[in-house]
């Protein structure tokens, strides 16, 4: 590895080393604010430096791209990682989380995930989903008062290690088809007669099984609601945005690495996708706790996502970046209400903790229903320039049928999100108990989603057009 | 010609009639600590986007422009989506009804106690998106509009409505949120096509016009478009959200719904469904006249059964929303005047007698006519006044709707004698449930009565204007026609045209 990649890669060892010396830190200086302030600091920087500096190489190690789409999403998992641990400020020090092991897992988490959204190799896939994997099997657990957390971080575990060995076994088949772990050589090569060989397409489909458990499309969904439910409410905003953008952000590169012969797995797909957007959808009206139904949301936005990818030529692949941010920005923000209403005894999540919120804490109330509407996809949020692109591409891509599915998903979805509205706004009761006023960590966050959420519904010109200048 | 809008032609007018409102739900916001403030902005406001909207009435230019005020910014250039807004005859008496409306909704919900800074809120930006749907020319930009007038509305019901508030509002909200996806599709499909010819991808409805559609393609996007309209108007069968919602809204909300939202369903068909897909729109006028007249009388029929007042005016919406679709049907200038007159008088007329009843209901406890009667005794005035919207209602000469209905007649019966004879016995039965109301609330024995007094000062003020407004219609119509003429011919003109040029089939 030359010094030219060491620089290109720099982020990213920003993050991880950063990650290593608190922990070193918190070993011998354990003070929760300023090791938190430490990791906030450090992923600031990683995000800076991935930002402005030009990388002097377009490939590490003929692993990583350090590309513009490497950098961006570099960018955005650095800041979502400076986000969950501002977030997590109150959160973990009443409940006297070990400050040096949570800042570094999280800056950890963040360096798996850009690692994973630069891959341009198979083995870099491999290697930056692990990286993050592992951290959040500990992050889940990592409130050692919660039953329900350590349970969460068992089921994690263990379908995560199925996954695991599918992704693997998958790679290994690519590899036995292609003769390279390359993108996106691995799959022109695999060509026979412009079809995929048949070891090719056995890999190609294990792979797939891996990237559907992580980002839990239908029928490898089950673990969702489960670990949303168990895992901290900070470290649930990471699992649902983060390591499912990352994911997202991969399977484009792979897609678009195979668009040509992307119809091989487009019958498999397309199925994945109207059965995780209907099967996700019947599934999130019947709950009735708040994180369990963005959990089965989040099932379904990756539905809408997996449309985008199927129309990764139609310009869906920028689509696909645009709705990541949009969805990232709204289920980040909602989890953070629910952050900011905790007690050290718990979190308010089921409906009934919410009746009536919406007079009594005005602000948060209006900023959830927010984000909820802008999950729903309505104007003028994000969520709605994010659907907006997804359709778009969908019916550019000549794929009505899909299209259709899914507005007929995000029609129903509406009900589930206004539930939630409605609960909190036309429940004539008083919250039965005080939840917590929050804190001032808590509402900076909120106030950059919801800036967010706003000024890319209104003006999204310009994020529209970064996307567009980095996915080709 | 006012000198301050003609002066300055590129002020961007029509922008600060929408942006006004959302600053007053702002102010009203932040200052939600002091309820009694926030109606006063809020009054202030609306009180400004009036004054604007008839300012702009004044100064309309009867030069043959197109559009009086136009704007037009590159927005999200990705997607060809550009801000533009556009001011013609047809807008402007909608945009100045809103304005008019808006001013009396706060002024009826100023004795709101419960959370009253948001119920402001709300109303006012409701009243951006109302606005923006009557200004919008560019496909998505109307679609914004359209849907961020569903949020404000599914809230004023949910929160602030009677009992079944929360079914009637999901029911709402659900049932035109399906028609506008579908809509949606739709838009996106056109704009698909529209690329796919001419390699210009963009949502502007006047470039969108040009399309050549194959008969299929014109019928499935015309259908997509037409549903969501048809939902809004409504038209039977897809009503059965109307009286559930305007039974159960609050009276800010009842007019609301009545006064405006409903006008958004037709004059969108008149302004995105007609001109997008002039051949297929115009076989399917008979479909339309069809239904409206079966709307017509079906729900004469039911308001004639209604024992609840508000729900009985809720189905003659119904039934004279039929009526303004029948005009629409006969396609001709007259007709087509007569039934934007109608939109305007029967925004006005419904709205004052939800208001009324609301006033009858705050006396008596009760919406029941069953339990109600001989109010006459007790409140002249406001009798008075309920016979007075109640026979405009009906189509009495000389007031408001008369001069909407008469037109309608008279332009039909050119095209379509038929159509116009059933609308006839239409306006009759309108007549039957009208005077049922009137008999079993202000005369017969006394029923009901909690408290015995006449209008304050507050409920003059409302009552009125609005009666003026509906005088001024019926009496002296060539005010409000005046600035349709030209628009009304256009929009004729214009689709006949694309018709036989072909484009655009």
């Amino acid at each position: 590895m030359s010094l030219h990649e060491l620089i290109a890669l720099m982020p990213v060892l920003i993050l991880a080393l950063g990650s290593t010396v608190i922990l070193m830190l918190g070993a011998w200086y354990p003070r929760w604010r300023i090791l938190l302030g430490a990791g906030i600091a450090v992923a600031l920087a990683a995000a800076l430096w991935a930002g402005v500096s030009e990388p002097p190489v377009d490939e590490i190690a003929a692993l990583y791209s350090a590309g513009p789409y490497a950098r961006f999403f570099t960018v955005a998992w650095s800041l979502l990682a400076a986000l969950v641990l501002l977030l997590s400020l109150r959160y973990g020090e009443e409940r006297r989380f070990d400050g040096g092991v949570y800042c570094s897992l999280v800056l950890f988490a963040g360096a798996g995930m850009s690692l994973l959204s630069a891959a341009s190799s198979l083995v870099g896939i491999f290697l930056g989903l692990e990286a993050y994997t592992l951290v959040l099997y500990i992050l889940i657990a990592f409130d050692r008062e919660s039953p329900s957390g350590a349970e969460a971080g068992l089921k994690y575990l263990v379908l995560g290690a199925i996954a695991t060995g599918f992704m693997a076994f998958g790679i290994g088949l690519v590899y036995v088809g292609a003769g390279t772990f390359h993108l996106p050589e691995a799959f022109s090569a695999a060509l026979v007669d412009g079809h995929l060989r048949a070891y090719a397409l056995l890999g190609w489909v294990m792979l797939l099984v891996a990237i559907g458990f992580k980002i839990s499309l239908v029928p490898f969904h089950l673990w969702t609601p489960d670990v949303y439910q168990g895992a901290p409410a900070p470290v649930g905003s990471l699992l649902a945005t983060g390591s499912k953008g990352a994911v997202a952000a991969a399977l484009v590169t792979l897609c678009l690495g195979m668009e040509p012969y992307i119809a091989d797995i487009a019958s498999l797909l397309w199925l994945l996708a109207a059965v995780t957007m209907l099967v996700g959808t019947v599934q999130a009206l019947v709950q009735s706790n708040l994180k369990r139904m963005l959990a089965y949301s989040s099932v379904v936005h990756m539905g809408y996502l997996l449309i985008g990818v199927l129309a990764v030529g139609a310009e869906g692949g920028g689509a696909v970046v645009f709705y990541v941010v949009t969805y990232s920005f709204a289920t980040l923000g909602s989890f953070a209400v629910i952050v900011s209403f905790s007690h050290a005894g718990g979190e308010p999540q089921d409906y009934g903790d919410i009746q009536g919120l919406g007079y009594r804490y005005a602000f948060r109330s209006a900023v959830l229903s927010v984000f909820l509407i802008s999950l729903a996809g309505l104007p003028p949020t994000a969520g709605f320039i994010g659907k907006f692109g997804i359709f778009a591409a969908a019916i550019r891509a000549d794929m009505l049928g899909l299209a259709l599915i899914g507005i007929l998903a995000s029609l129903v979805s509406v009900y589930y999100y206004l539930r939630v509205i409605i609960i909190m706004y036309m429940a004539n009761v008083e919250p039965n108990h005080a939840l917590h006023p929050g804190c001032r960590p808590e509402y900076a966050v909120l106030f950059v989603c919801i800036a967010a959420v706003f000024f890319a519904g209104v003006l999204p010109g310009p994020l529209l057009d970064l996307i567009g200048t980095i996915v080709k | 010609m006012d000198p301050v809008i003609a002066t300055y032609p590129d002020f961007p007018w029509l922008t600060l009639l929408l942006v006004l409102p959302l600053v007053g739900s702002l102010l009203c916001w932040m200052h939600r600590h002091q309820p009694e403030d926030c109606r006063w902005y809020a009054l202030v406001v609306t009180l400004a986007v009036f004054i604007l909207s008839v300012w702009m009435f004044a100064a309309t230019p009867q030069s043959g422009q197109r559009w009086f005020l136009y704007e037009d910014v590159a927005w999200i250039e990705r997607f060809g989506i550009r801000y533009t807004l556009g001011l013609d005859g047809l807008s402007l008496l909608m945009v100045v009804l809103t304005a008019f409306l808006q001013v009396i909704a706060v002024l009826i919900s100023w004795p709101v106690k419960k959370h009253a800074p948001l119920f402001f809120v709300i109303l006012m930006v409701m009243e951006t998106g109302v606005l923006g749907v009557f200004l919008a020319l560019d496909l998505v930009l109307f679609y914004i509009f359209w849907e961020v007038m569903l949020i404000p509305m599914f809230l004023l019901i949910g929160i602030w409505g009677y009992k079944r508030r929360v079914y009637a509002s999901i029911k709402f909200f659900l049932y035109t949120l399906a028609g506008s996806l579908l809509m949606l599709i739709g838009i996106i499909a056109l704009y698909w096509l529209h690329g796919q010819q001419t390699g210009v991808y963009t949502f502007a409805l006047t470039a969108l016009q040009q399309t050549r559609l194959s008969d299929s393609e014109s019928f499935w996007l015309y259908g997509a478009f037409l549903i969501a309209f048809i939902i809004k108007v409504p038209l039977v069968p897809f009503h059965t959200w109307l009286p559930d919602a305007h039974t159960e809204a609050p009276t800010a909300g009842s007019l609301d719904l009545a006064g405006l939202l409903l006008k958004t369903g037709a004059y969108a068909m008149l302004r995105f469904g007609f001109s997008l897909f002039p051949e297929t729109a115009q076989k399917s006028l008979p479909l339309l006249a069809t239904l409206a007249l079966i709307g017509i009388f079906h729900a004469a029929w039911v308001a004639y059964l209604q024992k609840d007042a508000k729900r009985l005016i809720a189905y003659s919406s119904v039934s004279h929303l039929g009526l303004v679709i029948v005009g629409f049907a006969a396609w001709n200038v007259t007709a087509l005047e007569g039934s934007i007159l109608l939109m305007v008088a029967h925004g006005v007329t419904t709205g004052a007698l939800f208001v009324l009843i609301a006033m009858l209901e705050a006396r008596t406890t009760t919406r029941n006519l069953d339990e109600l009667g001989g109010l006459w005794h007790c409140a002249p005035a406001l009798s008075a006044f309920l016979l007075f919207f109640s026979l405009s209602s009906l189509g009495l000469p000389g007031l408001g709707n008369f001069a909407g209905e008469i037109l309608i007649l008279f332009g039909t019966f050119k095209s379509h004698p038929l159509w116009a004879v059933l609308a006839i016995c239409g306006v009759v039965f309108s007549a039957a449930y009208t005077l049922r109301m009137v008999r079993r609330t202000i005369w017969g024995p006394q029923g009901k009565l909690a408290v015995c007094h006449d209008l304050d000062v507050r409920e003059y003020l409302v009552l009125v204007p609005m009666a003026i407004v509906l005088l001024w219609i019926g009496l002296y119509p060539e005010t409000f026609l005046a600035p349709l003429h030209e628009t009304a011919a256009s929009i004729l003109n214009d689709t006949e045209a694309a018709r036989l040029a072909g484009g655009g089939r």
